[in-house]
């Protein structure tokens, strides 16, 4: 299956032979296999594969928050490959975002403290506009001043995706960010997030296992074993499954 | 059971060994106490055997300073089977310095050192006096202290005060005799001794013969009532006991500062296994679904602590062991008057006592937490988050605690404004107090963490940004756990407050009651206690121009209502500190009394007492109640009635203040040479003196502090135990804050910040506690206490604790900032 990938135009993010092996000799688990991807700016991209296939893997790698065993990585114009720690850390604190499947907040801080947290870590002041515009579209303002624990977890992820939008970062990662909610919760927040890209520009890369999930996306890409085996652009439900299908036979 | 809390206790391997520390601590200094202690005692025991052999029976004079009259020692002789016996003569006999003054502050004991087989004396350098009259010895410290050497030529006074002189031939080492190592030692031969201190009775008389066992009862016999027979060995037994009285006293006050550590050991202990009972709720509950008892959930906890008091304990042994070694070693490299050359001793009991004490305060830390731990509901191992306890102030508590603190701030209020000072009870009363008052601070703890917290942490949090925010919102978040962790360390702050401020008040009290009463530049003492200072000194002094005022004091023994007092008379101006009454000048017929004797003799202002030497008492009016502190004697009469009852009686001190505008230079050349002819008279100045008090009470507080230091070190032990378990339990949040884009020294700074604010409640705390019972304290033990207390040292104290729980959150710090993000998001 030697599927041809787009190469994106003004990518946000781009991986080149990107190989990730955890282990040592006969428990020696090969996580990615020379992955080359990129992800295009002010676009929203799901990666989907079967449970183990490494999107958790490429995700970490992407972001800095783990670093590969070979290859590149670039977030904008910055190579990640040889970063140090300290470095690693002031990247993510100035371009990227995340939004993780659970345990997204600090529980001691309020929701509108958690929002903020980031902009706060990196001593910047918040952007009065963006924030108002990022408040009213997630619907929060009358929740700003609850506990993480007082809000439910549809409330908690919109936090989540409204923390990561503050900070403007070059790209938001979101690892499985519907995977804790019911089905309701999780479209809102699937909209809240193809919103930001459609209405702020913001890119966004996705991972999740859910089908309806990626169909909110603008391209999906899909692994196995390690490997980028095939893409859909415009992707609706029906035909993400049965690409899905097609992988797994 | 016992499977599951072994494989508990290799999981938590690492969380445990601070806290298995802490006990070790603690054990060891109570091990290291005893074994010094017995090591020592044993010393005291060994030395005295040897000597006592040489001796079969021994004949001692009944009560203390009593004699034994020449004649008994004839009638010893002619007992049978006495080989030899021999009379030993002991009194005051003054050396003279080089300057021409006395030596020390109290005169030199004269000893005879016996010729022959009965002979106990080392003679370290040189040798005995042998039988020459002319010859004497010294003991080694007073030899060194005065500045002489085997061969000079030494003046010694008699009991009438004229000068003689001899030959030094000889240094000796007054071994076990305590008396002797405080007022240092001359030797001559036995008749010289008896010409020196002007009496022909005995202190002791010894005899040598070949069955003690059968000589005891012939020689009690011979010897008569009024005297003890002991054999030799009894002698030994008897002279070790006594010299190891103050090592056992020694030894019980260290041992106090071991419980205080315990005690701080367990709070540590009772933290740490509540906090991991709480993080490992879900296997409780897991254990209990699969059908654990609640009674197998507890024993599994209790086995656990059981096993880490054990491996503690035994290692606390070994470690007090090594440290009873090494404080031997030191003592003995520094000279110190105590036999450190005995076997080590690790005795039985010290071993019994060392594990029981761990074993007890470990698993009765850990029983509260293991009945946590069997409240588990089964149903919680089906939950996927551990939600965070949120805990409430509950009314019970509340009251408890306010119940507790009234009572103990009563206590110490009663103790320190009612009750009468300077009494023993009133004391206690504010110990009772402090302690109660230390349980209600407990059972508040948690309730007082978060307002402390957010007042304390107010300038870190500004001066740390962020991870400054973040460590004071989660010093405050668990306040159970943050109140057990700042009481252990304000346990140990309380006592060293406690300390300070006791020493400073002492020190302004005593300054300030002489500045007030009698502003003194000198004082003219004598070596011992009765008199000395002829009279024709002080009355020389008291009109010489460069002198301001001159007071002089002279007094006497006396039995008044059966209580055995000092009477006296002063002249001069003195306006003394009064508790009652009135004292402009006294007159015949009239009594003033010192307000502890007062309190003695159950009198008070108007009230009519006898004084006067036995039969010739007089009626005499108490006109005024004196402060302690007031430098008279303590029943004072008029100069002329005291001198109809008792007779000539010489001055005991002359206090000197000196005109303002006469150089100090002057007026102590003054001084010294209305004192030259009289080599007894001491003369003191009250800088000197002074400085010699501070000296002293430095050097006390710098004990305790170190002592004390034990402690807090425990209960930094405590603050970065509760920080690694609390970055145990919060691996998500710090993975996800390092997301974020917080650094590894940001995360790092967030700990310690969260110990500074842990390290700065638990001094303040302690502070406040230390200064309210110390106050106390001082009323309670002194009359008209003036309460100081340094902010410097104060302050100092809060500083160092901030500063030590921000090292104690160094090792945690570090494993917090290592850990994988990737890793820690997904766990
Ligand atoms: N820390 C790790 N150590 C060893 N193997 C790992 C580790 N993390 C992931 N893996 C392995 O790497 C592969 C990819 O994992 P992951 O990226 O989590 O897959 P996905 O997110 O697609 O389910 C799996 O086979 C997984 O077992
Ligand atoms: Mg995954």
């Amino acid at each position: 299956m030697d599927a041809t990938f787009t190469k994106t135009r003004h990518p946000a993010v781009v991986a080149e032979a990107l190989t990730k092996v955890y282990g040592e000799g006969d428990a020696r688990v090969h996580a990615l296999r020379e992955v080359d991807v990129s992800f295009g700016t002010g676009a929203f991209t799901a990666i989907m594969g079967p449970s183990g296939s490494g999107k958790s893997t490429l995700m970490h790698c992407l972001a800095g928050l783990d670093t590969a065993t070979s290859g590149t990585v670039r977030v904008g114009e910055v190579e990640l490959t040889g970063l140090s720690d300290k470095r690693l850390t002031l990247l993510r604190r100035e371009r990227i975002g995340f939004v993780f499947q659970a345990f997204n907040l600090l529980p001691t801080l309020s929701a509108e403290e958690n929002i903020l947290l980031p902009l706060r870590i990196a001593d910047r002041r918040p952007d009065q506009v963006l924030y108002d515009r990022v408040i009213d579209t997630v619907g929060l303002r009358d929740r700003l001043g609850h506990r993480p624990a007082e809000l439910s977890g549809g409330q908690q992820q919109r936090v989540a995706v409204a923390r990561a939008l503050i900070s403007k970062p070059q790209v938001i990662f979101a690892d499985e960010p519907t995977g804790n909610l019911d089905s309701r919760s999780g479209a809102e927040v699937l909209s809240f997030l193809r919103t930001s890209v459609r209405e702020l520009g913001q890119t966004i890369v996705m991972v999740t296992h859910d089908p309806m999930a990626a169909s909110y996306a603008d391209r999906v890409v899909f692994l196995r074993d390690g490997r980028l085996v095939d893409e859909l652009p415009a992707p609706t439900p029906q035909t993400v499954l049965d690409t899905l299908m097609k992988l797994e036979a | 059971m016992l499977r599951t809390a072994l494989a508990g206790l290799r999981a938590h391997r690492l969380r445990l060994l601070l806290t298995s520390l802490a006990i070790m601590l603690g054990v060891a200094f109570i091990a290291g106490t005893f074994v010094l202690n017995d090591t020592i005692q044993a010393g005291f025991a060994e030395r005295v055997t040897a000597d006592a052999e040489k001796v079969a029976v021994a004949v001692l004079p009944e009560g203390p300073g009593e004699r034994i009259g020449p004649e008994v020692l004839e009638r010893v002789r002619a007992v049978p089977g006495v080989r030899e016996a021999v009379g030993l003569v002991r009194g005051s006999a003054p050396l003279l310095g080089q300057d021409g003054k006395a030596v020390g502050g109290m005169p030199t004991t004269a000893v005879s050192i016996v010729p022959g087989a009965l002979d106990r004396t080392t003679i370290v350098s040189g040798t005995g006096p042998g039988s020459d009259d002319h010859a004497a010895v010294l003991d080694e410290n007073t030899a060194e202290a005065a500045g002489f050497q085997v061969g000079d030529t030494i003046r010694v006074l008699d009991s009438r005060g004229r000068e003689h002189v001899f030959r030094l031939v000889g240094l000796l080492d007054p071994g076990l005799d305590q008396e002797l190592a405080y007022t240092g030692a001359v030797g001559f031969t036995t008749a010289t001794a008896q010409r020196m201190t002007g009496a022909e009775d005995f202190a002791e008389i010894d005899v040598a013969g070949d069955d003690p066992a059968a000589l005891k009862p012939a020689v009690a016999a011979a010897a008569g009532a009024g005297h003890e027979v002991l054999t030799g060995e009894e002698l030994a037994a008897d002279l070790a006991r006594q010299a190891g009285l103050e090592m056992r006293t020694l030894t019980v006050g260290l041992l106090m500062f071991g419980l205080v550590a315990m005690l701080v050991a367990a709070l540590v202990i009772y933290n740490t296994f509540g906090i991991l009972v709480a993080q490992r709720t879900r296997e409780m509950a897991l254990l209990r679904c699969i059908g654990a008892t609640r009674g197998q959930v507890f024993g599994s906890v209790l086995i656990e602590s059981a096993v880490v008091a054990v491996v503690a304990s035994v290692t606390g042994l070994a470690a007090g062991y090594g440290l009873g070694a090494l404080t031997l070693a030191v003592l003995g490299a520094l000279d110190a008057p105590l036999p450190t050359e005995a076997a080590l001793a690790l005795s039985p009991e010290t071993i019994a006592v060392g594990l029981g004490v761990g074993l007890a305060v470990t698993v009765g830390a850990a029983v509260l937490p293991a009945r946590t731990a069997t409240r588990v509901a089964p149903v919680a191992a089906l939950r996927t988050q551990v939600e965070e306890r949120t805990f409430r102030a509950g009314v019970p508590r509340v009251v408890f605690a306010a119940l507790f603190l009234l009572a103990g701030l009563g206590a110490g209020g009663a103790g320190a404004l009612v009750l009468p000072p300077g009494e023993q009870s009133s004391l206690f009363v504010v110990m009772a107090g402090g302690v109660l008052t230390f349980l209600g601070v407990l059972i508040l703890g948690p309730v007082l963490v978060r307002p402390l917290s957010a007042v304390l942490g107010w300038v870190p949090a500004k001066l740390f940004g962020v991870p400054g925010r973040l460590a004071v919102d989660n010093s405050g978040r668990n306040p159970k756990r943050a109140a057990t962790t700042t009481v252990a360390l304000t346990i140990g702050v309380t006592l060293m407050t406690l300390i300070s401020v006791v020493t400073a008040s002492t020190r302004a009290t005593v300054t300030d009651k002489l500045d007030e009463q009698f502003p003194v530049d000198y004082a003219l003492m004598t070596q011992g206690r009765e008199g000395g200072i002829p009279r024709s000194v002080g009355e020389e002094l008291k009109d010489r121009p460069e002198f301001a005022a001159v007071l002089r004091v002279r007094d006497t023994a006396a039995t008044v209502r059966g209580v055995r007092v000092r009477v006296g008379t002063y002249e001069g101006p003195i306006s003394p500190k009064l508790v009652s009454g009135a004292l402009p000048e006294l007159a015949a017929g009239q009594v003033a009394v010192a307000a502890h004797a007062a309190r003695d003799l159950r009198v008070g202002v108007g009230d009519t007492v006898r004084v006067g030497p036995g039969s010739g008492a007089v009626p005499l009016e108490v006109v005024a109640v004196v402060d302690d502190e007031a430098p008279l004697p303590t029943l004072a009469l008029a100069p002329g009635q005291f001198a109809e009852l008792f007779g000539d009686v010489q001055d005991s001190r002359v206090l000197i203040d000196i005109a303002d505008d006469v150089a100090p230079e002057r007026a102590r050349a003054v001084v010294e040479a209305a004192t030259a002819a009289h080599p007894t008279v001491q003369v003191q100045s009250s800088t000197e003196v002074r400085e010699e008090f501070d000296q002293t009470l430095d050097m006390l507080l710098m004990i305790v502090t170190g002592l004390l230091g034990l402690s807090i070190l425990i209960s930094l032990l405590g603050i970065a135990n509760t920080l690694s378990l609390s970055v145990h339990e919060r691996a998500r949040e710090s993975a996800l804050l390092r997301a974020l884009g917080l650094t590894r020294a940001q995360l790092r700074r967030m700990l310690s910040v969260e110990a500074l604010v842990f390290g700065l409640i638990g001094a303040v705390v302690g502070v406040a506690l230390g200064l309210v019972f110390g106050w106390a304290a001082m009323r309670a033990m002194l009359e008209g206490a003036v309460f100081t207390a340094s902010p410097w040292q104060i302050g100092l104290f809060v500083l160092l604790s901030g500063v030590a729980g921000m090292v104690a959150a160094v090792l945690p710090g570090r494993r917090a900032a290592r850990a994988s993000i990737v890793g820690s998001l997904a766990g």
